[in-house]
Order: structure tokens, then sequence, then C-alpha cells
């Protein structure tokens, strides 16, 4: 049972002061084990806190991200499945689902973890997941106004995977799920 | 003749002492007048590494055994005149005993190597009286406890099986013992998997069951994923005091707590300490055992130092030789464990500190019992020295001595505590009281520090002597006042 985060796009202080506060009172240290970030944090103080929710943090290089030292692109193995990071506005068109599946094969992984649209989605296609954690502020995009705040937080176990996506609609959270197994056939496509 | 002198010239003080000083150096053997008084102040030096501050006491070691060899000539003499006992159990038990110590002594005097060998057939002879015990259909309990309290034999499965009867746990009838056992396992198991297993895997066996019936969603369908909502309740974030999710982080608080005291355990063993395979098994199953105890009695919920108790039984019943009964060391220690802190779970229990069960009155329990034993030693030690049972006790009483001596120690301590006919807690506070009574000698000398330093770091002493010295204890009539 491992639990990760998955967040992005909270563009801290430009477009957004914090994260709403009923989100941050469920995120707790001690429960996380990792944390994945799209990117557009965008300053220190935003991953200082989000390390304090969890030692093991992966950050990719948003375009507004303050720090340039985030890569463009990550992978990490968690239990059985390969988990791929990356921030989105470098794959055009942005939020194109056949471009990021292109990406994902490049990177060769199982689920892709992808922002920069501020709207979660959770796409499901030959080679694999696609899911957009969306903003967690809430904080407008070059897209769209209307953005609710949303995360995502992925409970792997074994071979299958249980997204938690939280959402903050008219001031309440709203929890969905969504499962998803991993087959043997999706790998052999490699 | 110089006394004789002495005395002619004058009936002044000083001469009479003088006389006296030359009869006292005269003196080698011991009176056999000392023999008779119980706890004579001689006998802290049998505790090693003693200074004897009495010069007439040098080489105490050999006086007291040349002592012991005049006594084989009486019949009935034990090294100790001992009155008559209040249970009967205690006559029998000297037979066996008597016999032990008979050959032991007339071997003495031929040497070192013979006295081994007369223990090696004296172990013999009870392991096979043990194992007859054992073997009867319909078990004797009082005869098991009888010998039980002589100190069981290590090695084979005698002090596993041994200890699984006298705590109730195997029935006296044999035929008996394979249904409870399996009973036992399985009901263990199924509280595991209740307990212990994670909300994934809940969520996951609940979610089997459910779409068993439906068809597999097929793996080629593309598209956007299906989202189904879910009760605020339902996920890991979750705050609710009713979600499962929030309940297990808060267990996991406690289940680190029990993993900094496991690895804590015992350091010196290679059973419980360590990186190798077998000891982290052997520190997951006892953390299983805690949790479970934890989640099942949230009142008391896990305290430190129950890993502690726990570990002797769980070390018994592992090296256990028959495979089985080994394999299934978790199971039965969880069962006997629970037994075992039936009686002094009181104590864990901080709002019952003050109330007629709780530690303070235990200690105080065993303040009187040293009251009524040796009041010059409670004297010293309560308005002299002020040094309080809760100082030392607390720890020797919670933690059933498993902090004060070394593991083989504590193994022969339990067979003691184990197979007394009054229960646990009565012969604790008798071994508590001799462990007072063996350094009293050291205790009367030593100021309040001197004191608290000695009895918070135990000396090794003769195990053997002091469980002697426990059983020839007045009891205590308090406790028989509140079994009525």
């Amino acid at each position: 049972m491992v639990l990760v985060l998955a967040l992005g796009d909270l563009h801290i202080p430009h477009r957004a002061a914090d994260l709403p506060p009923k989100f941050k009172s469920m995120l707790v240290p001690g429960k996380i084990q990792h944390i994945i970030c799209t990117g557009n944090l965008c300053i220190k103080e935003v991953n200082d806190y989000m390390k304090s929710l969890c030692p093991d943090m992966h950050v990719t290089r948003g375009e507004y991200d303050e720090d340039p030292r985030y890569p463009e692109t990550k992978t990490l193995t968690i239990g059985q499945f390969k988990v791929g990071i990356c921030h989105g506005h470098q794959v055009i068109p942005w939020g194109d689902l056949d471009s990021l599946a292109m990406l994902q094969r490049q990177l060769d992984v199982d689920i892709l973890v992808t922002g920069h649209t501020h709207q979660f989605k959770a796409y499901k296609h030959e080679g694999g997941v696609v899911i957009n954690p969306g903003s967690a502020t809430g904080a407008y995009s070059s897209l769209t106004y209307d953005v609710n705040p949303s995360f995502v937080l992925m409970d792997i176990d074994g071979l299958r995977v249980v997204v938690y996506v939280y959402e903050l609609i008219d001031g309440e959270v709203k929890v969905d799920k969504i499962d998803f197994k991993k087959t043997a056939t999706t790998h052999s496509m490699h | 003749m110089k006394a004789d002198s002495n005395r002619s010239n004058s009936t002044q003080p000083p001469n009479w002492l003088a006389m006296l000083n030359q009869k006292k150096k005269k003196f080698e053997l011991p009176l056999k007048v000392r023999k008779n008084v119980v706890f004579p102040d001689r006998l802290g030096s049998l505790v090693i590494g003693f200074e004897s501050k009495d010069d007439a006491i040098l080489g105490s070691d050999s006086e007291f055994e040349s002592g012991e060899e005049l006594e084989t000539f009486q019949p009935h003499a034990f090294g100790f005149e001992r009155e008559d006992d209040d249970d009967g159990h205690e006559v029998y038990n000297s037979d066996d005993g008597k016999s032990e110590l008979r050959i032991k002594h007339r071997n003495e005097k031929d040497g070192q190597n013979q006295v081994s060998v007369a223990k090696l057939i004296a172990a013999d002879e009870k392991r096979s009286d043990l194992e007859f015990e054992l073997s009867q259909k319909e078990i004797n309990l009082e005869k098991l406890q009888r010998i039980a309290s002589t100190g069981l034999p290590d090695g084979g499965s005698l002090r596993a099986t041994t200890w699984k009867l006298l705590l109730g746990y195997l029935p006296p009838s044999r035929d008996l013992w394979e249904r409870e056992l399996t009973e036992n396992r399985l009901k263990y198991k199924k509280l595991k998997e209740e307990l212990l297993s994670t909300p994934t895997e809940v969520t996951r066996t609940k979610d089997k069951s459910d779409s068993s019936s439906e068809p597999e969603t097929s793996s080629g369908t593309d598209g956007q994923l299906e989202r189904h909502e879910i009760s605020q309740e339902d996920h890991p974030l979750s705050l609710g005091k009713a979600s499962a999710w929030h309940q297990y982080f808060r267990h996991t608080e406690i289940s680190d707590q029990i993993d900094r005291d496991l690895q804590r355990t015992h350091p010196d063993l290679k059973f419980f300490s360590g990186d190798t395979p077998s000891s982290k098994k052997s520190r997951e199953a006892m953390k299983n055992i805690l949790l479970l105890f934890a989640k099942l009695n949230p009142a008391i919920c896990y305290v430190q130092g129950m890993n502690e108790v726990l570990a002797p039984i769980f070390y018994v019943f592992s090296t256990d030789a028959d495979e089985q009964n080994a394999a299934n060391a978790e199971a039965d220690s969880f069962s006997c464990f629970v037994r075992l802190l039936s009686d002094s779970v009181d104590h864990f229990c901080q709002q019952l500190d003050n109330s007629p069960v709780g530690i303070h009155s235990t200690l105080s329990r065993l303040s009187e019992m040293l009251r009524a034993n040796d009041d010059e030693l409670w004297r010293h030690l309560e308005f002299k020295t002020k040094v309080n049972p809760q100082f030392y006790a607390f720890r020797w009483i919670t933690l059933l001595l498993t902090q004060e001596f070394n593991f083989n120690s504590i193994m022969r301590i339990w067979d003691s505590l184990l197979s007394n006919p009054f229960g646990v807690q009565d012969m604790l506070l008798r071994v508590c009281c001799a462990m007072l009574l063996c350094v009293k000698s050291r205790l009367l000398s030593g100021d309040f520090t001197a004191n608290l330093k000695l009895l918070q770091h135990y000396p090794d002493i003769n195990i053997e002597f002091l469980l002697q010295v426990a059983r020839d204890l007045t009891p205590d009539t308090s406790s028989y006042r509140l079994s009525l």
C-alpha cells in the first residue's frame, strides 16, 4: 500500500496565495510515501512545504518555476508501476491525448502525470494511463479562468492502482475514485 | 589463660570486652546456632563481588559448604532450618531436592568433576519425571507445578509445553490438545486478518467480491476512465473518526512505537536483535502480537514494557523442538501473553494507579511483606534511607523481573512464577522480597543513593538460592483476603 500524492500548477505566489485551507487540513505528514509534482510551484517555499509533507518528492520544470534545476521530465518506479512526470507545456498541442501518448511511449512508463492545462483528466489508452491532477490552488490558466482546485492521490497496491481525485467544488471537497489494473498485455506492447 | 588472669585482676568493662574479642578470634567454624537463623547476615556474601565487612566471614563460601557437610548427618536439615511450611507441597519437594543435594554433598568431598556428574544425573532424573508427567492422559497439574517450581530443563519442548499447561492454554487432558491448538491458531489467524490488514487490502477484497459477478472490463477500451463518487470516509486522507483509513493511520503511531521498543529488546540476543532475516521475522511476529493486543484492548493500548513480557514467552515457544509448535509460535504466544497479562494488566492502566488493584497497592503489599519478614530492613529502607518501593520495584513488578536478570535466569525465575499454585503475582512479590533480603547487608550499610543504585542494577546472584528464600517467606496474608 503505497500512497503517492500528485499535484501541480500551484502558481504561488503569482496567481494564487496558498492552497485552499480544506486541502491543507487534509495534507498531514506521515501518511504519504511519495509526492509527484508536475511543475509551476513556483517558489522555493512551496517546495519546502511539500518536502515537509513527505521527504521523497519529485518535481519537473514548469515554465514559471523559479528554480532552473528541475528536470524537464522524470521517471520513477513505484511498486510494480513505472511513473513518468512532465509538466506538459512542452507537448504541443497542449493537452492533446495523442501527443501525450507519444511522450508516454518515449518515456516508456505505465502512468504519465502531466499538468499545464489546470483541468483534471484521467485517460486510458493502449500505452497506459495519463493523469492530469489539475491545479491544486485553482489558479487560472492560459486556456481558462474557470478552474476548480484539484489534486490526486494514488494508492499503488501490487498490480492495482486506486486513484482518489480530490476536487474543491463550491467550497466543498468532493472525492472520486478510479480503479485500474495493470495487465500483462499493456506491457507486451513495448 | 589470659582471660582468666584478666578476670581475677578486676571487673572493669574494658577487660570483659577484650575477653570477648579474643574469644571471637578463636572461632573458625560457624556456630550451629547461627545456622538456625533464617536470614543470617552472612548470606549476603553469596552475592558475587560482595566485599565483606566482617573479617570473620572471610572465605565464607567454603565455610558455608563445610557447614552443609556437617548438616548431612542430620536427616531433615536442608541447609536452612525450615519451620513447618504452610503448604504441604514443599515437604514433598524437599524429598526430591534433598536426595539431589545429598548426592551433591557426598561427592563434593571428592572433587569438582564429581559434582557436575551428580548434577547431570539429577537433571536427567527431573527430565524423565517431567516427561513421564507430560505423557499422562490426564495431566496432574499439581505435580507438574511442583516439578516446574524446581526449574525446567532447557531444550526440547518440555519448557514450552509445561508453560502452556501452567498458563491454562492447553487443557489437562491430552486428547483435547490437538483440537484446542488448531482452534486457537485459527482464531488468531482470523483476528489478524480482521484487525491488522491495511485499508487497501480491505477494499481490494471487498471489490473482488463485489465485482466477481460482473464481467471484467476489457482492457481494450480507451478513452476517459470512469469516475466513481465515494463518501467522505472512504479516502486515505479522510479525517473522519469513523474512517477505516483514519484509524489505520492512528495505529501506525502505535506500530512505530512498538517497532522502536522491539529494536531495543534484548540487544545481546541474536534471536531478537540484528538484521538477520530470522530476527526480523521474530520482531515482525512480536509486533503483530503486540499490535493486536493494543487494538483489542483500547483502554490499555500498548505500554512500553509489554515487549519485554512477551519476549521470554515468544522465545520459548519459537525454540520448541516440535516443528509444528515452533511454526505456530506466534499464535500460541499471543494467547499465552494475554493470559499472563490478564492478572497484571491493571498495573499498566494509569487511571487505576491509586485503586486497590493498581500498582501502588501492590507496592504497598510488597512493603508489608518485607515488614512481616524483616522488620529491621524494612525500617531502614522506609525511614532511614527513604527508599520507596516505587523507585525500584515498579519495574520489577510490571515487567515480571525481565529487566533485572540475564535471559537464562529469567526463564528459571518464570518457571517458578508460573508454577506457583497461588498465582504469578503472589510468587512475584515473594521473589521481590527475597531480592531485598538477599542484599540486606549491603542495603543496611548504604544510604539513599547507594541503595537505589544497588536495587536498580540488581547484582548477579545464585538464582536457586533466591528462589529458595522466596519460598520460605511468610506469605502475604493480605492477598488471601482479596481472593476470598
